[in-house]
């Protein structure tokens, strides 16, 4: 089916260029398009299983998505925190946040080293 | 949660890809409707990535019929909804506990989500009969 050819070589071309934007910038940014382009590609891998049986391609992808999970996370967290906290709270808050702050720049650098040894056009 | 298998076996064109594709999607996404019912971070959690593998299969089919794209859009919104809850609930788990204030208003942004993704997924039900009756046609 040609339909599924194009667009299975697409979605990973474009996963593939997310992944590479990310290694060489890491930041917010990009670890959101590396993350919903591995998205993406999964639900296609998942939805076609039948017809395009991928498995190896799929652990792959799935591994690396997991690798960015902490980075998404203590991102996320940390400006939420931010915006949300309490005005009477902000030295409560301040040992929290400099965890996330430490967390994030750390989870980030792993991530990138992961995804530094993963490829998804091979 | 793992996705359930689509039956692909003997599709013959894209049309029918998609329609095989959809009805599972959108069945399993119904299927986890409690946990918006419920309000439960597992429940919330199970339901949203269902929702993501409908949108993201709807967005992957619109270019066959246009008005899978306004599900897609609405779905998106809604995922945005129970996204920003379950961020309120992650953070919510490592927040101290002598930060009542801020805990306040995080449960009451939550709800807020929680609401919030309630009334797209209602509004979003017509379209859904539409597509589990083929009114939307896709030839299938």
């Amino acid at each position: 089916m040609k339909w599924l050819t194009k667009t299975l070589h697409d979605e990973r071309r474009a996963l593939e260029r997310a992944r590479r934007r990310f290694v060489i910038k890491p930041n917010e940014k990009h670890l959101h398009d590396v993350r919903t382009a591995g998205r993406r590609f999964r639900s296609l891998l998942e939805d076609v299983a039948d017809l395009a049986p991928c498995e190896r391609l799929l652990r792959r992808v799935k591994k690396a998505a997991a690798a960015t999970d902490a980075a998404r996370d203590a991102t996320i967290i940390l400006r939420l925190l931010e915006a949300g906290l309490d005005a009477g709270e902000t030295e409560l808050a301040r040992p929290l946040l400099e965890e996330l702050q430490v967390e994030e720049a750390a989870a980030t650098e792993r991530a990138r080293k992961a995804l530094r040894r993963v490829r998804f056009d091979s | 949660m793992k996705p359930e298998r689509v039956e692909l076996t003997g599709v013959r064109g894209v049309r029918e890809l998609a329609g095989r594709v959809l009805r599972v999607r959108l069945r399993e996404a119904r299927g986890l409707t409690g946990g918006l019912q419920r309000r439960d971070q597992r429940g919330l959690h199970d339901f949203r990535i269902a929702c993501k593998r409908l949108r993201y299969a709807l967005e992957r089919f619109g270019e066959l019929e246009p008005s899978l794209g306004e599900m897609a859009l609405r779905l998106a919104l809604l995922q945005d909804a129970l996204g920003e809850a379950h961020d309120r609930d992650v953070l919510l788990s490592i927040l101290p506990p002598a930060m009542a204030g801020t805990e306040r208003r995080l449960r009451a942004e939550r709800e807020e989500c929680v609401n919030r993704a309630g009334t797209i997924w209602r509004a979003l039900s017509p379209m859904m009969q539409a597509l589990d009756s083929h009114r939307i046609s896709m030839s299938i």
